[in-house]
């Protein structure tokens, strides 16, 4: 009993991922014992479970950094990512729940798939283990194979699940042969002691590789990135974007595109700050660091244009939002490359911007389906008059999409080029803003194909709760943008977690 | 018999190499799941091989020599998971198309 002791004592510090767990089981058996009749009940129990996650996650948030059974780093930058995750989660969960198109009895599988992903999530941005990481991203990956072929007669779902599962497994298999030859040049599978320095005397250290053995180096980081860059969908392992989000159901596309993606960005993050920037690093690894910087910096350039100007050309507002959210990957990505404490805070803050507005996008597109039963930009002709609060909210979020004030996108996109320009990328902040010109054509296309026709009157199609969260979400939008300073300050603290120094020069 | 570990590190990389390239050239859903899981079992025996190499005496004490074996059974583990989910969507998507070919399937496009 004594041995067990310490185990039962780190217990508590993982309540938010035990109740998630203990959640998803309850979901599962509720399910069966129902036989798929009444989910809605369900979609209830999955959102007070939400709740209590939040509450918990909220008091670890006031809590000091600590780490259970030594994989499991409970510090702010995690906590940070997990309560974001939560309320998409929950945002989510609403939207299965008032998606006119979807069925009201036999998707009890749905919410246990999105409770599985977010545990899966829960564990891999607060970890520096890389079996958790993995076992983490995999869970995630796995429920997302599941959701995005939910509709299983739909040919498009089931084509969009395939892909998904094809290149997901290369990817995984990229990274985990990246993963086993970083623990081949080092003998360690943890993050912080991989990037400590060798001065105490131990080899465990990537930074006596860098010289040592540069191209295993070299090709074992470009690998794991490779990995990454497949679930952020960074050029050139974007392709299965706009594919799989466009033939997933619309609520797996949200949580594919916002929820998926910040959780690889989370992980990305904790990855190269453990590795290249956290405090005490040598200085053959910072040099290192900012050649992987200038990789990073080409990919991000590369993915915002291609992102961008791919999204010119859909007339399929699914498929628009998802080649806009590849522009966004790449945005959020110069935060990373700039490999600075204050470029990871710009990331940060961006992501959490990302999720209020693409949250409130994807919204709006399930609106309309359930409006129109239709995904194209045209069919939203003259909509505008009939729904104005909705279509005003959307206009709200593709301002902020753009990156105009004032809104949340606006200070965003402001930090990102600050941070980039201050640390040398000044022709990446130019290009970024050039994409930003470029992706106000189709945003506003959108807004145009809402307001500036009219047509004849049909009934008006009701959906509260979907109007209720896109308006709220919209005055999330502006609020935080005028008034940043709270969450600019929780983004701050997610590099200070990550023990990354900062004005690191 | 001892086999140095550069050896089998060299025949992971070519069993990785191999899945790779089945990957990339053959068309049945299949097979590019297979060569997802020879990627997969090439990146175990690496784990495998390392494991062995920081086993030695010398540097036992400061590296991880335990955490390989128990890297690669977590593999073993995700592979079967995402085989059983992966043939699971093949037989979906065969219910729908009658085909496993992946040029069969371009509902999706642009």
């Amino acid at each position: 009993m004594s041995e067990l002791s310490p185990y039962l004592a780190d217990l508590p510090r993982l309540a938010p991922e035990l109740l998630l767990t203990a959640l998803a089981l309850i979901v599962l058996v509720w399910d069966l014992v129902l036989r798929g009749r009444d989910s809605r009940k369900l979609g209830y129990l999955t959102l007070f479970g939400l709740v209590g996650t939040g509450w918990l996650l909220v008091q670890q948030w006031h809590a000091p950094t600590s780490t259970a059974f030594g994989m499991v780093v409970i510090d702010r930058f995690g906590t940070f990512f997990k309560l974001f995750t939560v309320g998409a989660l929950a945002v989510v969960t609403l939207f299965v729940l008032s998606d006119r198109r979807e069925k009201k009895h036999g998707v009890g599988e749905y919410f246990f798939l999105l409770i599985g992903a977010a545990i899966g999530i829960f564990f891999m941005v607060s970890t520096n283990n890389l079996v958790l990481l993995m076992l983490g991203l995999e869970l995630l990956s796995l429920a997302s194979y599941a959701l995005a072929g939910f509709h299983k007669g739909s040919k498009r779902s089931a084509e969009a699940a395939l892909k998904y599962i094809v290149f997901g497994g290369l990817s995984a298999g990229v990274m985990l042969y990246g993963i086993s030859l970083l623990y081949g040049l080092t003998g360690t599978i943890d993050l912080a002691a991989m990037g400590r320095n060798a001065a105490d005397g131990s080899s465990i250290s990537l930074a006596a590789q860098f010289t040592a053995s540069p191209v295993p180096v070299a090709i074992a980081v470009v690998l794991v990135l490779a990995g990454f860059a497949y679930k952020i969908s960074v050029v050139p392992f974007h392709f299965w974007t706009p594919d799989v989000y466009e033939g997933a159901p619309t609520p797996v596309t949200t949580f594919l595109a916002v929820a998926s993606k910040a959780a690889g960005f989370a992980a990305l993050l904790r990855f190269i700050g453990a590795l290249f920037m956290a405090e005490g690093v040598e200085v053959a690894v910072s040099a290192y660091a900012q050649r992987i910087g200038l990789l990073l910096a080409l990919l991000a350039a590369i993915t915002m244009t291609l992102g961008n100007l791919s999204a010119l050309r859909q007339t399929n507002l699914k498929r628009l939002l998802a080649y806009s959210s590849i522009a966004h990957a790449g945005y959020a990505l110069m935060g990373v490359a700039v490999m600075t404490s204050a470029g990871f805070s710009a990331s940060i803050f961006y992501l959490a911007a990302y999720y209020l507005m693409n949250l409130g996008a994807f919204g709006f597109l399930l609106f309309f389906e359930g409006v129109t039963g239709s995904e194209d930009v045209d069919s939203l002709k003259g909509l505008g008059w009939r729904y104005p609060l909705v279509s005003c909210a959307m206009v709200v979020m593709l301002v902020s999409l753009t990156g105009l004030p004032p809104t949340v996108g606006f200070y965003g996109k402001y930090l990102l080029f600050y941070e980039s320009v201050d640390a040398g990328y000044a022709w990446l902040a130019v290009v970024a803003a050039l994409n930003s010109v470029v992706s106000l054509f189709y945003y506003f296309r959108v807004a145009k194909a809402l307001f500036l026709t009219t047509v004849e009157d049909k009934p008006r199609v009701l959906q509260p709760v979907l109007t209720g969260i896109i308006a709220v979400l919209a005055v999330f939008t502006i609020v935080t943008g005028l008034f940043n300073r709270p969450l600019q300050e929780w983004a701050n603290a997610g590099p200070a977690s990550l023990h990354i120094p900062a004005a690191q020069k | 018999m001892n086999v140095p570990t550069d050896h089998v590190l060299a025949l992971a990389a070519v069993l990785f190499a191999l899945g790779v390239l089945g990957f990339l050239v053959r068309k049945n859903v299949i097979i590019v799941l297979a060569s997802i899981e020879l990627m997969l079992n090439a990146a175990n025996l690496s784990f495998l091989a390392a494991s062995r190499h920081w086993s030695q005496d010398a540097l036992a004490a400061t590296h991880q020599p335990s955490a390989g074996p128990i890297f690669a059974i977590f593999v073993i583990l995700v592979a079967a998971a995402e085989a059983a989910v992966g043939l699971a969507l093949v037989i979906a998507l065969y219910r729908l198309k009658q085909t496993v070919a992946l040029d069969g399937v371009a509902e999706l496009k642009g």
